[in-house]
C-alpha cells in the first residue's frame, strides 16, 4: 500500500476560482478521481465540467463529504480563508487535508495545529505543491505531470519547485517515484518531513526516499534523528540554500537562518551524521539516487515489472 | 519585517510592559527636549534594523566596507566598547551638551553604522533613541517565538540575560527555560509569576515581571508577531523590572489585516532594489553580493540555482523567487530589475514550471531582450510546464541566448558568461 493517497482516493476541491479551476481540470485529465467541489455562492445542483469529467460544486464541505464520501480535500483558497477551510475540513472530519495556498499568517496556522491535534485530520502544507502517486495516478496538487513517473523512490521536500527539479532528475536516470510530497515552505505546517519518512519507511512501494530540506527551523534535525533511529531504507538528502545571507527570509516564511540549527551546514551534518546520503549539488539528486539504488540492488530500470 | 527598537517599546508601552522613559529624536531640539525630561544620565541608541549595534561601529559613509572587513575578521574587537572610543550604536552620557556631542554623530546624514549583521554598505541611521539610564542589579533574556515542531507559541527565558542567547545556551543550556505556550489559555500572568519564580527573581518583582510577561505575550497576539525578544529585562536595583531592550518581528503573511503595518515600516532601512523589486511585485527579492542576476521560480530552487552557481564557482547578485508566471510583463520587469542592476555581468533564468507556464516565461524573455535591449550575457534553462512551446519560442526568436536543459549544465553556462565578462569589460551603451 502507498502513502497518504491509494486508488480509492476521492478528491473534494475547495477554492473553484481561476487557478483552482486550471488545476483541477489538470488533474482530471491526469486521471484523478475528483468527486465534489466546494465555493462559496453555489448551492445544491450546481456542477464543474470538463471533457467527459464533471462533479457536483456544494456550498459547505460537510454538505460535499455526506453527499460524495470524499476523503480528500484539496484547498486552492487565498490566504485570508485559508486557515478557515482548514478547520471547516478538520471539524468535517476529512482524514487527508493539502493546502496548496501560499501566505497564510503564522497565527493562523497556530490555531490550526491546535485544531488537528485532537482531530481525525492530517494536514500536507500549506505553501506547498501538493501530492502526487503517479501509479494510481493521484494528483493533488500543482504538479508538472509530465516529468513523473509510476517507480520505487518515495520524495518529501519543503520546496515544490526543487520536487520538480528532483523528480525530472530521477525520471531522466531511469527512476520513477512511488509518492512525491511537498509538504510546505511555512514556519508551521501540517506533517512535516519526519511524519513521511515515517510513512515511507512503512510503505512497501517504496525502496528509497529523497529529502529535500531547507534553511530555517530545525525540522530536518528531527528527521534526521528519526533516519537514525528507524529508518530502514537509503535516503538521498539536499539541503537548499548554503548560500543564502542569514536574517534573510528566502521566500518562503520559514526559510530564515535565525539561528545554528537553521543553516544549512548544521541540517546538512546532522542528516550525514544519521546515515543520509548527502547531494552537495541539487543537480546530482538523480544520479546520487541512482548511485544509491544500484548499491542496495534495487534499481528498477523503466519498462521492467514493477510489482 | 523587523521593526526600530523605540518602537518596539512603544508597543511595550501601550501593552503595560515596562520601559525606561525615553523617545526617538531625529533633530538635536528633540535630543535637548528627551535629555531634560529624562536625563541627566542617558543612554543614546543608533536606531537600525540590523543587529549586532552595540559591538558595531559608527563610520563614514565611505568607509564602511574596510570596517565591515575588521568586523568580520573579527567581530568582537569593539566587545564592550560602550563609552571608550565612543564610536559605537550605543552610548552613554550625562547632561545636554554630552548627550548632544554624542547624538550629533549618529545624526550626521553621511555617518552609518556597521555591524557583522549590515553587510559592507552599513546601515543609516533611523533615529536616536534617548532614555534614562536604568540602575541593573541583574540582567535576563526573555522571547516569544513560533515553534514550528510544535506548532506552539514557545517562551524561552534566562536569568543569564545581555548576552546571546545562543551562546548561553552553548556553554550552559540548563540556565536556559524553555516555556510551550497553550495557545488557547494563552500566557496569563499566572504562568507569568510562576516563570518570574523559576527565574530566581527576588519576591518583590514576582508580581510585576509576571504581569510584564503576560503583557508581551498580548503584544505577540495583538501584532501577529513572530518573534518578541526582551534582551535584556533587568532587574533595577529598586527592586522591580524593566525592559531596556526590544526586538519585534512581525509576520509579513499577516500584514493584511494590520494595514500592511505601514506604521511600522521604515523603508530607508531597506535596499532600494528590493523596494524596487517589491514595487513592480515580481516576487520576493534579496540583493547579494555576486554578478550572476538570477530569475527563478519557487523558493527552494531559487536557492538551490544560487547553490548551483556558487558549486560552479559563479556568485549570484540576487535571490529572485518570481513565483507563479502567467502573464508575461512580469517576467518583463522582472528583467528590468535584474538588468538595471550594476553588479550584474550576466543573467541566468530557471524556470520550472508547475503553476507557472515556461512558453509565457520564454515569451517574456524575447520581449524583454527586444524591450530592455539586454546587453549582458543571458542563460535561460527552461523545464516543467509546456517546455516544449517554451523553448521553441525561444528558438523561433532568434534572441541571443544560451540554453541548456539540465540545472548543472546551465549553471556552468552562465558562471562561464560571467567569467568571461570580466575579462572582457563590455561597454555600456
Amino acid at each position: 500500500m502507498s502513502i497518504l493517497l491509494n486508488n480509492r482516493t476521492r478528491l473534494l476541491i475547495q477554492g473553484l476560482g481561476n487557478e483552482g479551476q486550471n488545476q483541477i481540470r489538470r488533474s482530471l485529465d491526469y486521471g484523478t478521481r475528483v468527486v465534489a467541489g466546494v465555493h462559496p455562492g453555489f448551492r445544491g445542483g450546481d456542477s464543474f465540467s470538463h471533457g467527459n469529467h464533471s462533479f457536483p460544486v456544494f456550498a459547505t464541505v460537510s454538505e460535499a463529504v455526506e453527499e460524495t464520501q470524499a476523503n480528500c480535500t484539496i484547498i486552492y483558497v487565498p490566504a485570508p480563508g485559508a486557515a478557515d477551510a482548514i478547520l471547516e475540513n478538520i471539524a468535517a472530519e476529512v482524514p487527508l487535508i493539502v493546502c496548496i495556498t501560499e501566505g497564510v499568517p503564522v497565527h493562523d496556522m497556530i490555531r490550526v495545529r491546535t485544531a488537528l491535534a485532537d482531530s481525525k485530520s492530517r494536514l500536507i502544507g500549506p505553501n506547498c505543491p501538493g501530492i502526487i502517486q503517479p501509479a494510481s495516478n493521484c494528483r493533488v496538487g500543482i504538479h508538472p505531470p509530465d516529468v513523473f513517473m509510476p517507480g520505487n523512490v518515495g520524495v518529501v521536500s519543503r520546496s515544490g519547485t526543487l520536487v520538480y527539479e528532483a523528480v525530472d532528475q530521477l525520471t531522466r536516470a531511469g527512476i520513477g517515484q512511488s509518492t512525491c510530497v511537498g509538504v510546505g515552505g511555512d514556519p508551521i505546517i501540517g506533517e512535516q518531513q519526519q511524519a513521511i519518512l515515517r510513512r515511507f519507511n512503512s510503505d512497501p512501494d517504496t525502496d528509497a526516499v529523497v529529502l529535500i530540506g531547507e534553511i530555517g527551523g530545525s525540522a530536518e534535525q528531527a528527521a534526521a534523528a528519526y533516519i537514525k533511529r528507524s529508518m530502514n531504507k537509503p535516503v538521498v538528502a539536499f539541503i537548499a540554500g548554503a548560500t543564502a545571507p542569514p536574517g534573510r527570509r528566502m521566500g518562503h516564511a520559514g526559510a530564515i537562518i535565525e539561528g545554528e540549527a537553521g543553516t544549512a551546514e548544521a541540517k546538512i551534518a546532522a542528516l550525514e551524521e544519521a546515515g543520509a546520503v548527502i547531494s552537495r549539488s541539487p543537480a546530482e539528486i538523480g544520479s546520487t539516487m541512482r548511485r544509491v539504488l544500484e548499491e542496495a540492488g534495487k534499481y528498477q530500470p523503466p519498462g521492467g515489472s514493477a510489482e | 519585517m523587523n521593526i526600530h527598537e523605540y518602537q518596539a517599546k512603544q508597543l511595550f508601552k501601550s501593552h503595560g510592559v515596562p520601559v525606561p522613559g525615553g523617545g526617538a529624536a531625529t533633530t538635536e531640539r528633540e535630543a535637548r527636549a528627551l535629555v531634560n525630561e529624562h536625563g541627566p544620565d542617558v543612554v543614546i541608541k543608533a536606531q537600525v534594523h540590523a543587529g549586532g549595534r552595540g559591538k558595531g561601529r559608527i563610520v563614514k559613509r565611505d568607509r564602511t566596507s574596510r570596517m565591515y572587513n575588521d568586523l568580520r575578521r573579527d567581530p568582537e574587537r569593539y566587545e564592550g566598547q560602550i563609552s571608550g572610543r565612543r564610536r559605537g550604536g550605543v552610548r552613554l552620557a550625562s547632561g545636554v551638551e554630552e548627550a548632544l556631542k554624542e547624538f550629533r554623530p549618529l545624526m550626521d546624514k553621511d555617518s552609518r553604522l556597521v555591524s557583522v549583521q549590515t553587510g559592507p554598505d552599513g546601515a543609516p541611521i533611523s533615529a536616536a533613541l534617548i532614555e534614562q539610564q536604568t540602575s541593573i542589579a541583574k540582567e535576563f533574556y526573555f522571547s516569544i517565538q513560533v515553534d514550528g515542531a510544535n506548532g506552539q507559541p514557545l517562551i524561552v527565558a534566562s536569568a543569564e540575560g545581555g548576552q546571546s542567547i545562543e551562546e548561553v545556551n552553548r556553554t550552559n543550556p540548563r540556565a536556559v527555560l524553555r516555556v510551550p505556550v497553550d495557545p488557547v489559555e494563552g500566557f496569563p500572568s499566572f504562568r507569568g509569576r510562576s516563570l518570574a519564580s523559576r527565574l530566581g527573581l527576588p519576591s518583590s518583582a514576582i508580581r510585576p515581571a509576571g504581569e510584564m510577561f503576560a503583557n508581551l505575550y498580548r503584544v505577540f497576539i495583538d501584532m501577529d508577531a513572530s518573534l518578541v525578544e526582551v534582551n535584556p529585562f533587568v532587574l533595577t536595583s529598586e527592586g522591580t523590572v524593566v525592559a531596556i531592550d526590544g526586538k519585534v518581528g512581525l509576520d509579513d503573511n499577516a500584514s493584511y489585516r494590520h494595514g500592511g503595518y505601514e506604521e511600522w515600516r521604515d523603508r530607508s532601512q531597506e535596499n532600494p532594489t528590493e523596494i524596487e523589486a517589491e514595487e513592480a511585485n515580481i516576487g520576493s527579492y534579496i540583493k547579494l553580493d555576486g554578478d550572476i542576476g538570477c530569475v527563478v521560480n519557487g523558493a527552494g530552487l531559487a536557492m538551490a540555482t544560487m547553490d548551483t552557481l556558487k558549486l560552479h564557482g559563479g556568485e549570484p547578485a540576487n535571490f529572485l523567487d518570481i513565483g507563479t508566471v502567467n502573464r508575461k510583463d512580469r517576467v518583463i520587469e522582472a528583467l528590468r530589475i535584474i538588468v538595471n542592476d550594476p553588479d550584474v555581468k550576466t543573467i541566468f533564468i530557471n524556470i520550472f514550471g508547475g503553476l507557472a507556464r515556461v512558453d509565457i516565461v520564454a515569451e517574456g524573455v524575447v520581449d524583454a531582450v527586444k524591450e530592455l535591449n539586454i546587453q549582458q550575457p543571458l542563460v535561460v534553462r527552461l523545464n516543467g510546464s509546456n517546455v516544449e512551446e517554451g523553448r521553441r519560442v525561444l528558438h523561433d526568436s532568434g534572441i541571443a541566448v544560451q540554453t541548456a536543459d539540465e540545472l548543472g549544465d546551465a549553471a556552468e553556462l552562465a558562471v562561464n558568461a560571467a567569467a568571461s565578462g570580466k575579462r572582457r569589460p563590455r561597454s555600456t551603451g
